[in-house]
């Protein structure tokens, strides 16, 4: 049977005759790289530059009791030393500039150090050997603090305290939960059905991105009053709305100019160079470059996170998956940077492509003592993929099935119904495992040769959204006063049910939000139609789908009956905000010295 | 702190001249990495302008000037058993500049060649005159003057060996490497002479394996009981590479491999 490709969905995008494998094709930069004509940030040459060097922690965890840098000042060809107070505002997340999560990282650390590396001073020198030892001669009273370095640790109730922003040692997911849910379904209906249980633990390390050039920049007073700044960045306007909060600065005082990325793999998008470099030139009136070098880029360049997932799948004895359960921890290391996205990001592509009626998942974006984590290649999915198909793997093992045939059995099938609740389109694992099988040589059942992504899919329950067992376990902060099991749905309090729902053909129409944290933010999404409030008792309205998936909760929307009523007072989360539970943290004081949000978060927005 | 760098005509001279804050610079490799890094107490470079660097052969035994470079030994006939050894560091660029001299001074992982030397009894001429076997001069090596010349046997043809062992191919740093030099191989050997790269603080011996292998056809039941001494004497470490515990463990798998010269792994 001939395999027939998805083609159509960029068809009118680009010539996609698949013929490119094999074919001696010329890279559209490879000319100047040669040639050695491709202008990198580096290459900029400036009269009189200077080089800032940072000093740095040498703990995982410690206060800073005091800094004495009298003897580095004086060295030769110091020019100035930068102090975290000489940063504007010296506070921001990475995603704040989309307004998801809260400011957690300071560019220069006033007060606590998390982890090793971490900048708290900065030394602007003539030469980068000045500067380098000027460095040096930094002196750092330091109290090293317990420190934690373990995902599972770190949500213990007595872990020590990592990012004062999130004192619970967890990303807050809408304002509501330690960990970001999902639910579809009955698991544990599905565990009891099954003929074999399927567990796995996979666990893949952090990875350094490793840039032949490492992240720097160079940035100058230019005329007019603004600054021009040559970087290595992946995300150039990007790295300009993060230095113009970080410096409160005017977006159009600044003059971003990038160039060649000398290796990316997403360790670039960081941004810490750029407001770096500003502010030495701002500082100096004059040329100022940042670069890390070998060392800098592997200590304190932000790698793929570290993850832990644990998966346990109940199976048919013919293969079908019946219930598939994941508890993931991603290592955001000390601050959030993009970690909190990933996480979201990699609940939505759960179960992995692959049918399965009941679904459940705690994922946790958990602060540690370690480098923080970033973007690298597809990071969300990447290790996730990776736990699902050695998991696959396993299940082939356990119902003694083939591994090809087994992902056929349970391949999405245009018009499935995704336990993130939107209809498998555009499906193609089916024929891919079949492509693959043949180029190998490897042996299909008839069956598996006949199957079709385009057929038997959306049909009864695959199209639909089953009854779904909900439960309230893990609200912020509850963990930190009790030891809760991690895994979905364990040690829950109260448990609710939300009736089965939404076929797919009704799914543009949107159910009133029964409570606030669900309704639209219209400044967000850009919608300016009617608000379903909580109090309307508005009948369902169309709305067009939303735009926004990282900022929509992937928790069930409850038809009827309503959500249960919260649990009794003993066990009910009356859960201090966490604003209060910073008050009591020792940087509180320090907090409370931030000046008011920047002016300018980027050039066209306010932040609110 | 001014850096200076000051140029001598010999290396009697420059030996001289050395004090505590002063670093030799003969390829640079290594020293230049430091002087970037602005390693704190490094402020004089000294340097010799022209330093010999010629290789030559004294009856049984090579000498090598301490300023021959890695690419030397690869064009040379006379060390033609050693090609294999200097092919294995840095790459094309390094190879150029990096010396032999140096070598003897790189800190683990390094020092490939220096392992070699080990096993090929090597000896160590200082520029005052006096000599020191290789296996002394690497006890103290950081208390040596400098190094003018080194000598070592002249292994016949198939009886000295080389495996250098690297997780990337063909650039990488060594997870250890393995210079065996095998005298009356292939049938019974005698005096052999084993020694590990990045097994240790420097390159080690492996004595217990080198005494048991006496009078022994290198065959799987000839080497048997070396392979289960192999790492005794060895103290490797734990770095980025490999823990000390992966290299015990593969010491000997390594160690089979040459000692029955099966082809090494792609």
């Amino acid at each position: 049977m001939p395999v027939e490709f998805r083609k159509d969905l960029f068809a009118n995008e680009r010539d996609d005759t698949l013929k490119e494998i094999g074919q001696p094709r010329i890279r559209q930069d490879i000319l100047g790289h040669v040639s050695g004509r491709s202008p990198y940030y580096d290459d900029h040459l400036f009269e009189g530059l200077l080089h800032m060097r940072c000093v740095r922690s040498p703990h995982h965890h410690a206060r800073i009791r005091h800094i004495d840098a009298g003897a580095a000042e004086r060295m030769p060809g110091v020019v100035r030393v930068v102090w975290p107070a000489d940063v504007p505002h010296n506070i921001n997340t990475l995603l704040s500039l989309i307004n998801f999560g809260r400011d957690d990282e300071a560019l220069l650390q006033p007060s606590r150090v998390t982890y090793i590396g971490e900048p708290v001073l900065a030394i602007i020198a003539k030469t980068e050997r000045e500067a380098r030892e000027a460095a040096a001669a930094v002196r750092v009273d330091w109290e090293p603090l317990p420190h934690v370095l373990d995902v599972e640790e770190a949500l213990k109730p007595d872990a020590p305290t990592v990012n004062g922003e999130y004192p619970n040692n967890t990303f807050d997911y809408h304002d509501l939960y330690d960990h970001q849910k999902l639910r579809f379904g009955d698991v544990e209906k599905g565990f009891r059905e099954a003929d074999h249980i399927v567990e796995g633990e996979y666990r893949m390390s952090p990875i350094e991105q490793a840039p032949i050039e490492t992240c720097g920049a160079i940035a100058a007073p230019e005329t007019n009053d603004r600054y021009v700044c040559h970087t290595a960045t992946q995300g150039l306007f990007f790295s300009l709305a993060v230095t113009a909060k970080l410096l409160d600065i005017a977006s159009s005082r600044l003059h971003f100019i990038g160039g060649t990325v000398g290796g990316g793999f997403g360790g670039k998008v960081d941004s810490i160079t750029e407001p770096m470099a500003v502010l030495g030139a701002r500082l100096t009136g004059q040329p100022v470059k940042f670069m890390w070098d070998r060392e800098e880029e592997m200590q304190v360049g932000a790698p793929r996170g570290a993850e832990l997932w644990r998966i346990k799948d109940g199976v048919a004895r013919d293969g079908r998956i019946l219930a598939r359960q994941f508890t993931g921890f991603f290592d955001s290391g000390a601050y959030t940077r993009l970690s909190s996205y990933a996480v979201v990001k990699g609940t939505g592509h759960l179960p992995g492509p692959y049918t399965i009626p009941n679904v459940a998942s705690n994922v946790y974006c958990v602060f540690t003592n370690r480098t923080p984590a970033t973007a690298m290649r597809g990071f969300g999915i990447t290790g996730v993929d990776f736990a699902i198909e050695c998991q696959m793997d396993k299940v082939a093992e356990a119902a003694g099935l083939d591994p090809i045939e087994l992902r056929i059995l349970n391949a999405y099938r245009d018009g499935d119904m995704k336990a993130h609740r939107r209809e498998a389109k555009n499906c193609a694992l089916i024929e891919c495992c079949q492509v693959a099988a043949d180029k190998a040589r490897w042996p299909l059942s008839p069956q598996s040769r006949a199957a079709s992504s385009m057929t038997e899919g959306g049909v009864g329950w695959r199209a639909e959204i089953p009854e779904t067992v909900t439960d309230q376990v893990g609200r912020i902060g509850e963990r930190r006063r009790q030891a809760l099991p991690s895994e979905p749905g364990a040690g829950a309090a109260a448990t609710g049910r939300v009736a089965a729902g939404m076929r797919r053909d009704d799914r543009s129409v949107e159910l009133p939000p029964q409570v606030a944290d669900m309704a639209k933010e219209q400044e967000r999404t850009g919608y300016s139609g009617k608000v379903d409030l909580p109090d309307h008792a508005a009948p369902a309205s169309v709305q067009p789908a939303p735009a926004t998936p990282v900022q929509r909760p992937a928790a069930p929307l409850p038809t009827q009956p309503p959500p249960p009523p919260p649990p009794p007072a003993g066990t009910a989360p009356s859960l201090p905000p966490a604003a209060q539970q910073r008050a009591d943290d020792p940087e509180a004081a320090e907090q409370a010295r931030r000046r008011a949000a920047s002016r300018f978060i980027s050039g066209t927005r306010r932040r609110r | 702190m001014t850096l200076t760098v000051e140029t001598y005509g010999t290396l009697a001279e420059a030996n001289a001249a050395r004090r505590g804050d002063s670093r030799y610079l003969a390829g640079g490799t290594l020293v230049m990495r430091d002087l970037n890094y602005a390693v704190p107490g490094l402020s004089r470079v000294l340097r010799v302008s022209n330093p010999p660097r010629a290789i030559r052969q004294q009856g049984e035994r090579l000498s090598m000037d301490a300023g021959v470079t890695m690419a030397d030994v690869i064009e040379s006939r006379e060390a033609a058993f050693l090609a294999p050894v200097a092919r294995s560091v840095g790459g094309p660029a390094v190879r150029n500049m990096a010396t032999v001299g140096g070598n003897l001074f790189a800190a683990h992982p390094y020092g490939d060649f220096t392992a070699a030397l080990l096993a090929l009894d090597g000896e160590v001429q200082f520029v005052d005159g006096r000599t020191q076997p290789m296996e002394a001069f690497l006890a103290e090596r950081d208390r040596a003057p400098l190094v003018a010349s080194i000598t070592m046997r002249m292994p016949r043809t198939g009886e000295f060996r080389f495996r250098k062992v690297a997780r990337v191919k063909p650039k990488g740093v060594s997870v250890m490497s393995i210079a065996a030099w095998l005298p009356g191989a292939p049938m019974r050997v005698s005096q052999v002479r084993i020694a590990f790269g990045a097994m240790g603080p420097t390159p080690l011996r492996a004595r217990a394996a080198e005494q048991v292998l006496e009078g022994k056809v290198l065959d799987a039941s000839g080497i048997e009981r070396a392979l289960s001494v192999a790492t005794q004497g060895l103290a490797p470490v734990d770095d980025a590479l490999a823990s000390a515990w992966y290299r015990n463990e593969v010491a000997p798998v390594h160690l089979r491999r040459l000692l029955l010269d099966e082809e090494p792994e792609p």
